[in-house]
């Protein structure tokens, strides 16, 4: 992602600051996603320097400061606390890449068998699908807010499909007949679990986006 | 001594007069909708405001609501006493306070004109010479009491339906949180004047102070001077009532509304300046706290919000209370003048 400069980020608004570090969050989510990628391929190298990428990256903090001090002094009336928590929970999902990505860097593992990769592969796949949906969904916010609407309940659905697909690979890995090193299983157990934990995120805050869509669009 | 026990008498009537178009400022609400959406500086706001109902109060005390509470509402062969007067406005301050330290709101208006009806009454009864039948204007009570009915319900559907409109033509049109954003910025404005507007018909149609003056003025103790000065005096101090203590009030509710659409206000407070202003223009005294309650049921309606009913009908039975619980207060008070031989 291009930089920017701390003078060029001031002459962003609310609206734009929060469009660029989304942007920002989704790449990580991107690079941690395509880093799984590369561990289920077993190139480990790639794997650690995509991992590397998400946990070192620090761009969106000074979005993060920018938008802080903006936003206090926003002549935004109404929609103020819900713009400054819809940033949060941005940042939420930086905070939880960085966690899967720590804890993905302390053991590289060799996958038992194909279909397993198989299957993780398609998580991944639409992990990566409800994470472009959901930058998405909150860059429609400010322009189109039964867009956005729209978008959140096309990530839910893939999100539901996804569920079914994460408990398969689970009961694979409880019911495999070698017995693995508890360090291969327990890795794998927590990769399935974490990549749960962040589509569950971007589920819930799917939601968020649907309530302020409930909550701001009037019908006539 | 008689002579001197009635300039006393005289006096605290004018001070609690003065007193109560202060407590109507400073229980005024209207203001916190414009504080919240951050259209001016709080001070400037509460000044505003001040004013509005200040200049609504006076401009209007020379007939209107004060009229109907100062004279209109006795019958033709009745004019007020000083201890009438007095028992009136301890009744209603009496039973305004108990309602405050329930936690009850209550209207002065209601308890203002239960408290002059019990007065009458006893009045009537205890002086030989007055027909219960006829101490009384029937016909104006009923009138009040039946705007008392209306008001709300009107207010309920002058929102409804403003709200439908504006919604239908307007504000479904807006797609993002930028447009409504801007769109609400516009609004703000417009609710300044709304609120002006508002706070105008506020003080207007609050009679009590004024009322109790042109019940003065009309048995003949205070001269036409005399109670434009005392009338000048309640618009500067219902203004005070506003700056000094209703902020309190205003701060505090305006922090909860940091999130209500200006455009949502400024149809509520319209609605019910609207039916103030018809009420005021028909000489009737009318609660604003009651009107209000309805413009944002009416909104909730419009926009099939859930609704506390249940919070709603403990009010109206507060409501319905108020005016036979002040009457029979403010004639027990009366008949103990009279048992001292003030009445």
């Amino acid at each position: 992602m291009k930089e920017i400069t701390e003078k060029e980020l001031k002459k962003l608004n609310i609206d734009e600051l929060t469009h660029l570090f989304v942007d920002n969050i989704n790449e990580q989510n991107l690079k941690l996603i395509e880093g799984i990628e590369f561990l289920v391929e077993e190139k480990f190298d790639e794997f650690t320097k995509n991992l590397n990428y998400v946990i070192e990256t620090n761009t969106e903090v000074q979005i993060k400061k920018t938008f802080e001090a903006k936003i206090f002094k926003s002549k935004l009336m109404f929609s103020k606390a819900d713009r400054l928590k819809l940033f949060t929970k941005i940042n939420d999902i930086k905070g939880i890449g960085e966690f899967i990505a720590n804890k993905m860097l302390l053991y590289k593992v060799v996958f038992p068998d194909n279909e397993f990769k198989t299957q993780l592969i398609s998580v991944l796949k639409s992990l990566k699908s409800i994470s472009n949906g959901l930058t998405e969904a909150i860059k429609a916010i400010g322009s189109d807010l039964s867009k956005a609407q729209n978008i959140c309940e096309d990530v839910k659905d893939e999100r539901r499909k996804m569920r079914k697909e994460e408990w398969q690979l689970l009961n694979r890995l409880y019911n495999y007949d070698m017995d693995y090193l508890s360090r291969t299983f327990l890795y794998l157990k927590e990769l399935v679990e974490d990549i749960m934990m962040l589509a569950d995120h971007i589920k819930s805050f799917s939601e968020y986006i649907q309530f302020l869509a409930t909550k701001y669009l009037i019908f006539d | 001594m008689a002579v001197e026990i009635i300039s006393i008498v005289v006096v605290v009537l004018i001070v609690l007069a003065i007193a109560l178009a202060f407590s109507i400022g400073a229980n005024d609400e209207t203001l916190s909708t414009l504080v919240g959406a951050g259209v001016i500086k709080f001070k400037v706001a509460l000044l505003i405001g001040g004013i509005a109902v200040g200049v609504g109060m006076f401009s209007f005390s020379f007939a209107f609501v004060a009229k109907t509470v100062g004279a209109d509402l006795l019958g033709e062969a009745v004019t007020y006493t000083e201890f009438m007067l007095l028992a009136v406005l301890i009744s209603s301050i009496l039973w305004l306070v108990i309602g405050s330290f329930a936690g009850i709101p209550l209207s002065s208006t209601h308890s203002l004109v239960g408290s002059i009806f019990g007065v009458v009454i006893v009045y009537a009864l205890t002086h030989g010479d007055v027909n219960p039948e006829t101490a009384f204007n029937w016909v104006k009570l009923n009138n009040i009491i039946l705007s008392w009915f209306l008001s709300p319900l009107f207010g309920l559907i002058i929102t409804y339906v403003l709200f439908k409109i504006l919604a239908k033509f307007y504000l479904s049109k807006l797609k993002g949180l930028n447009q409504i954003e801007s769109s609400e910025k516009r609004f703000k404005w417009l609710l300044l004047i709304g609120i002006i507007f508002a706070e105008i018909w506020v003080g207007a149609n609050s009679g009590e102070a004024v009322g109790i003056l042109y019940g003065l003025l009309d048995g003949g103790t205070l001269n036409l001077e005399q109670y434009i000065f005392f009338a000048f005096i309640c618009g500067v101090f219902s203004c005070l009532g506003i700056y000094i203590a209703a902020r309190y009030v205003v701060r505090n509710l305006a922090s909860q509304m940091m999130d209500s659409r200006p455009s949502e206000s400024l149809i509520t407070q319209i609605s019910s300046a609207l039916i103030l202003m018809i009420a005021t223009l028909l000489s009737l005294p009318i609660s604003h706290s009651h009107v209000i309650v309805f413009c944002i049921l009416g909104m909730s309606v419009a926009q099939r919000k859930e609704v506390d009913y249940k919070g709603l009908g403990k009010m109206a039975i507060y409501w319905v209370l108020t005016f036979p619980v002040a009457a029979i207060l403010a004639g027990l008070i009366y008949f103990g003048f009279h048992l001292f031989g003030l009445g």
